[in-house]
C-alpha cells in the first residue's frame, strides 16, 4: 500500500490552493481545539495532585486577603494525631479576581519551605540565597518567563518589593505560577507572634484519614479559638475556590468540540471535491486494475493524511505557543495552568487521523462505487 | 482455442424505466495474435463490445470467456484483479493522469503486480523505449503533445504484458500525421511483439491496419472478414497472410 503514498501526495500537491487552505484550516481549528483542552488538561493535573494533603482556611472567607490566621495556629495543628508537617502560607495576589496575569505571593517560613517543598528544581539561585535575604523571592518558572524576570533582579508587585534569589521549575500542578517569599515579609515585617497566615498547608501521615484529621483541626480550633477555621483536601479546596472556573472551563469543552465538527465538515468538502475532480481518474484507475477497495482506500488515506497534516501543525502551534508565553488562568491565588501534555498531544493526533476517516469515508465509498462505464462516459 | 469467446451476448442499458438494448445475441471469437477492427455507425454498440471484452462492463446476458476465464463469474474485485493482468486499455482522449509524469503513468499498472521496485523501473524503461519516449520519461501530461500522450497511454497498456489489448478510438483525437505514427505503433505490437489487440474505429484507414475487420449495427454483427491489404505502403506480414489463409 506504500507504493502508492506518492500518487496520493502528488494529487495533494496538484491541488495546492485546495490542499493548502483545508490544512491551514484544520491547523487551526485543531490548535484553537487543543488550546481549550490544554485548559482542561491542566486543571485535571491540579485536581489530580496532593491527595494527602489538607488546607486549613479561615470559615465564610473567600478572597486571600480576607482568610487571617494567627501564627500560632501552626504548633497547635502539628500536634494533633494524624499529622505529619504544617506549613503557614501567608497568600498575596495582585488580582483576587479570573485573571491570566495574576502574580502569587507565597510568604512561608524560609527554614520550612526546602523541607516541605523538596521537589522543586532551581534553574537559577538555591536555598542559602533565598534564606540569606529578608525580602528574597524564588520566582516561578512560568511568571518568570511571562514577566521577563531574572535572578538578582529587584521588583514590586501589589506593593511587595523582592529581590530575586532564584527560578524554580515544578512538576506540581500551579506551582510555577506561584512565588515564594518571606511570611515575616507579607506580614509587614511584623514580630513572630504577630504574624499571620491565609492559609496552612497540613501533611496527613494516612492519606486515608484526611476527612478524619480535617474534622479534628476544625473542632479543636473551634473549642479554643475565635477564629474558626475550615479544613478540607486539596483537592476540594480547589474544587471549591474555581468553583465559578469550573463552570466557564466546562462550557469551553463545546468550543472544543465544535472545532472538531468544524474540521469534519471542512476535510469533507475538499475530500468530496477531489473525488468530484477525479470521477474519470478513478474510472482510469479501476480500468486499470484498481479494485473499488483500493479506491476508496486512497481516498481515505488522502482524507486522513490532509487532516494529519493540519493537525500536526496544529499541535506544534500549540505547543509552540504555550512553551513561548506559558498561559495560566488564576483566582483568589489558586492558578491553571494551560498544559499540553503528552497525551493531550498524542490524543490530538490521534484525532486527526480520526477525523479525516470520518470525513472521507462517505466520498471514499461512493467513489470506490462508481461504475467505470458511466465515469468514462 | 479462442482468447475471446462471445456467446449469444446481450447487454440492456437502463435509463429510467426505459430498456435500451445496445448488443443482442452477438457471437463472436478472436484468436490469440489476431487484430481485430471494430466499426460501424455511432450507437451500434462498438464500445460497449470493447468494454466487455475489456471486462469494465457485465453482460446483460450470454457468456465472455478471455483468457479462458468467463467474466460474468467473477466478483466485482477479482474482475479488477484480472484486469491488472489480462488486459491493457487504450483510450480515444489517452485519460493519463494529470498529476503524474510519463514515467509514472506507465508504471501505475505494475504497482498492481507482485514486482520489485527494480524490476518496475526496468519494465517501464522498456515500455518508455517501445513508444519511442525515454527522453520523455519526466514529462507531465500537459508537457506532452497529443501523440505523444498517446504513446505514453499505449505504453501504460502494455508495461503489464496483458493477454490483449483493446483501444476505443485511439486515433480519434490525434492529426492525420500522428494516427498514422499511432497506427503503426499499434501494428508494431501486433506483427513483431506478437500482442492480441481489439480497436475500435470510425476511420477505414485505421481499420486497415487491423488483420480482420468486424462490422456491427444496432447491436448484431454484420460483417466479419479478414483482410490483408497494404498499409501506409507497408506489405501484410506472413502473420496476416497466415491468418487469412486459415
Amino acid at each position: 500500500m506504500l507504493k502508492f503514498i506518492p500518487y496520493i501526495l502528488k494529487n495533494l500537491q496538484g491541488h495546492r490552493v485546495r490542499s493548502f487552505m483545508t490544512i491551514l484550516g484544520t491547523a487551526l481549528l485543531m490548535l484553537l481545539f487543543l488550546f481549550v483542552f490544554s485548559i482542561q488538561s491542566g486543571l485535571h493535573q491540579l485536581l489530580q495532585s496532593q491527595d494527602d494533603r489538607l488546607i486549613v482556611f479561615q470559615s465564610y472567607r473567600f478572597c486571600p486577603s480576607s482568610s487571617q490566621l494567627p501564627i500560632f495556629y501552626e504548633e497547635v495543628i502539628r500536634g494533633m494525631a494524624g499529622v505529619k508537617d504544617v506549613l503557614p502560607v501567608k497568600v498575596v495576589v495582585n488580582n483576587c479576581r479570573a485573571s491570566l496575569d495574576t502574580v502569587v505571593f507565597h510568604g512561608v517560613p524560609a527554614r520550612s519551605l526546602s523541607k516541605v517543598r523538596p521537589h522543586v528544581r532551581f534553574l537559577s539561585g538555591d536555598w542559602a540565597a533565598f534564606a540569606s535575604r529578608t525580602d528574597a523571592a524564588l520566582v516561578g518558572r512560568r511568571i518568570a518567563d511571562r514577566r521577563g524576570i531574572k535572578t538578582g533582579q529587584s521588583f514590586t508587585i501589589a506593593g511587595v518589593n523582592v529581590t530575586v534569589a532564584g527560578i524554580f521549575t515544578s512538576e506540581a500542578a500551579g506551582e510555577e505560577n506561584v512565588i515564594y517569599t518571606h511570611i515575616e515579609l507579607l506580614n509587614n515585617n511584623q514580630h513572630h507572634q504577630d504574624l499571620h497566615a491565609t492559609l496552612y498547608e497540613v501533611s496527613v501521615t494516612d492519606p486515608l484519614q484526611v476527612e478524619k484529621v480535617a474534622a479534628a483541626i476544625d473542632a479543636k480550633i473551634k473549642d479554643r479559638f475565635e477564629i474558626t477555621t475550615e479544613t478540607k483536601p486539596q483537592k476540594a479546596h480547589f474544587q471549591n475556590v474555581l468553583a465559578d472556573l469550573l463552570d466557564l472551563i466546562g462550557m469551553t469543552r463545546w468550543l472544543g468540540f465544535v472545532c472538531i465538527g468544524v474540521v469534519v465538515v471542512l476535510v469533507a468538502n475538499s475530500v468530496i471535491m477531489a473525488a468530484q475532480d477525479r470521477v474519470k481518474e478513478h474510472a482510469v484507475l479501476q480500468t486499470i486494475g484498481f479494485s473499488n477497495w483500493r479506491i476508496v482506500w486512497l481516498m481515505l488515506t488522502e482524507s486522513m493524511l490532509i487532516s494529519l497534516i493540519g493537525g500536526i501543525l496544529g499541535t506544534l502551534a500549540c505547543v509552540a505557543w504555550l512553551t513561548w508565553q506559558p498561559l495560566s488562568i488564576s483566582t483568589e491565588g489558586v492558578s491553571i495552568d494551560f498544559i499540553a501534555s503528552p497525551q493531550l498531544i498524542v490524543w490530538g493526533l490521534g484525532l486527526s487521523v480520526l477525523i479525516g476517516l470520518v470525513a472521507g469515508l462517505v466520498p471514499a465509498w461512493q467513489a470506490g462505487r462508481a461504475e467505470i462505464v458511466n465515469s468514462l462516459r | 482455442m479462442a482468447l475471446v469467446e462471445i456467446d449469444q451476448l446481450s447487454k440492456v442499458y437502463r435509463k429510467g424505466s426505459q430498456e435500451v438494448p445496445v448488443l443482442r445475441d452477438l457471437s463472436l471469437s478472436v484468436a490469440a495474435g489476431e487484430f481485430v477492427a471494430l466499426m460501424g455507425p455511432s450507437g451500434s454498440g462498438k464500445t460497449t463490445l470493447l468494454n466487455l471484452i475489456a471486462g469494465i462492463d457485465r453482460p446483460t446476458q450470454g457468456s465472455i470467456r478471455v483468457a479462458g476465464q468467463d467474466l460474468a463469474k467473477l466478483s466485482r474485485n477479482k474482475l479488477a484483479a484480472w484486469r491488472a493482468h489480462h488486459v491493457g486499455y487504450i483510450f480515444q482522449l489517452y485519460h493519463l493522469i494529470p498529476v503524474l509524469t510519463a514515467y509514472e503513468n506507465i508504471e501505475l499498472p505494475l504497482l498492481l503486480l507482485p514486482i520489485s521496485s527494480s524490476e518496475r523501473r526496468k519494465r517501464v524503461q522498456v515500455a518508455l523505449e517501445a513508444v519511442s519516449l525515454i527522453d520523455r520519461y519526466d514529462h507531465y501530461p500537459r508537457q506532452l503533445s497529443g501523440g505523444q500522450e498517446q504513446r505514453v497511454a499505449i505504453a501504460r497498456a502494455i508495461v503489464a504484458d496483458p493477454t490483449i489489448i483493446v483501444a476505443d478510438e485511439p486515433t480519434g483525437d490525434l492529426d492525420a500525421e500522428t494516427a498514422t505514427a499511432t497506427l503503426a505503433l499499434l501494428k508494431h505490437l501486433n506483427e513483431q511483439m506478437g500482442k492480441t489487440l481489439v480497436m475500435v474505429t470510425h476511420d477505414p484507414k485505421a481499420a486497415s491496419v487491423a488483420n480482420r475487420l468486424v462490422k456491427l449495427e444496432k447491436g448484431k454483427l454484420v460483417d466479419d472478414q479478414l483482410h490483408v491489404v497494404p498499409f501506409n505502403g507497408v506489405q501484410p506480414s506472413p502473420r496476416s497472410r497466415q491468418l487469412a489463409s486459415e
